[in-house]
């Protein structure tokens, strides 16, 4: 009797995970699949290695318990749209954190100098705060044209919106942008 | 085939449409060029967007590490269920390399055969050189000769 239910239990240890394994295997489809695009998108939203590593996993993580893991309609609109709003909060989280360290400083580099406005680093750092500051529509399309360099018929279709709303998301966007690095000058 | 003539006409004729709109209404028309030429208000607009464009560009030349793929992929799946790491496809995850864009592999043919010729074109010319080189000396070792004979070989040593 013992025996038997001791084989039934390690027939079932075997079952389940066969069962999730079976069912899950999206995940790591969507991984294989859109993986490398993904990577060099966090890459050019966050610049550091680190993160992109965190955020990555953090965007899987998600996908694996999307309504207790349930593969999504659209798994490439769910794992960039998820990837997007992972980096963006760490970058927010990065920009206060730096911002709180700096701040005894911060009066004396209020304005920068003509050397630091070429430099490449400065600017890319400027440009990731602002981009963090835009409007959830225009910074999704912005992010995914310029930094996923994805047509604008997929936005249009990730975000659920028309190829030229896309256009003019992203026309808005660079304005915005362009405003608030020249009102920096 | 039909469909495919049409489709090829209404995008040669967007195309047509697109080029004329832009050369009278565009940023690249003439009186536009004009207007932001004397325009300090304009330029300091295309200027800030130039800018941005700039950065954008910056940020996208900037490269990650080669390993930045497996690493994320590693950390991912490291989080999964134990029965998806166990998966031979999460093992591949873990030792995947990026790949060369799909959208340039249509051309990697051409770009073979335009690194064979440049090859061809560097060796003919390494050839040609020599070639010259060889011509050169020759053409000294026949004059030495030549003012040897005629006026002596201190005097020909002197020149030489």
């Amino acid at each position: 009797m013992l025996g038997k239910a001791v084989s039934y239990g390690s027939l079932w240890d075997f079952a389940v995970p066969e069962s999730v394994a079976e069912s899950q295997r999206w995940v790591l489809s969507a991984m294989h699949r859109h993986g490398q695009a993904l990577v060099k998108m966090l890459w050019r939203i966050l610049g550091n290695e680190q993160d992109v590593c965190d955020a990555y996993q953090d965007t899987f993580l998600q996908l694996a318990h999307y309504k207790g893991g349930r593969k999504p309609a659209h798994v490439k609109a769910y794992v960039f749209r998820t990837a997007n709003n992972v980096a963006i909060s760490m970058l927010r989280r990065r920009m206060a954190e730096r911002r709180r360290l700096s701040r005894p400083t911060a009066e004396k580099n209020l304005t920068p100098s003509p050397v630091k406005e070429l430099d490449a680093k400065y600017l890319q750092e400027a440009l990731r705060m602002y981009i963090t500051q835009l409007p959830e529509h225009l910074r999704n399309v912005l992010t995914l044209r310029d930094l996923a360099e994805m047509s604008y018929s997929r936005i249009g279709r990730i975000l659920g919106i028309s190829p030229g709303t896309a256009r003019v998301y992203r026309c808005k966007a660079i304005q915005l942008l362009a405003v608030w690095m020249n009102r920096e000058e | 085939m039909a469909g495919k003539k049409a489709n090829n006409q209404c995008r040669s004729l967007r195309t047509r449409l697109y080029t004329a709109m832009n050369k009278h209404i565009g940023s690249q028309a003439n009186w536009a060029r004009n207007h932001i030429a004397n325009c300090p208000r304009c330029q300091r607009r295309l200027a800030s967007a130039g800018k941005v464009h700039l950065t954008l560009s910056f940020i996208k030349a900037q490269p990650h590490g080669l390993d930045l793929l497996m690493r994320a992929n590693e950390q991912a799946v490291s989080v999964l269920k134990h029965s998806l790491r166990r998966e031979p496809e999460a093992q591949a995850l873990k030792e995947k390399m990026p790949k060369p864009l799909e959208k340039y592999r249509k051309y990697g043919f051409s770009i073979g055969n335009l690194a064979a010729c440049m090859a061809i074109l560097f060796l003919m010319k390494v050839g040609v050189f020599s070639s010259m080189d060889s011509v050169h000396n020759q053409g000294r070792k026949v004059f030495e000769q030549y003012y040897v004979r005629n006026i002596g070989q201190d005097l020909a040593d002197e020149v030489f």
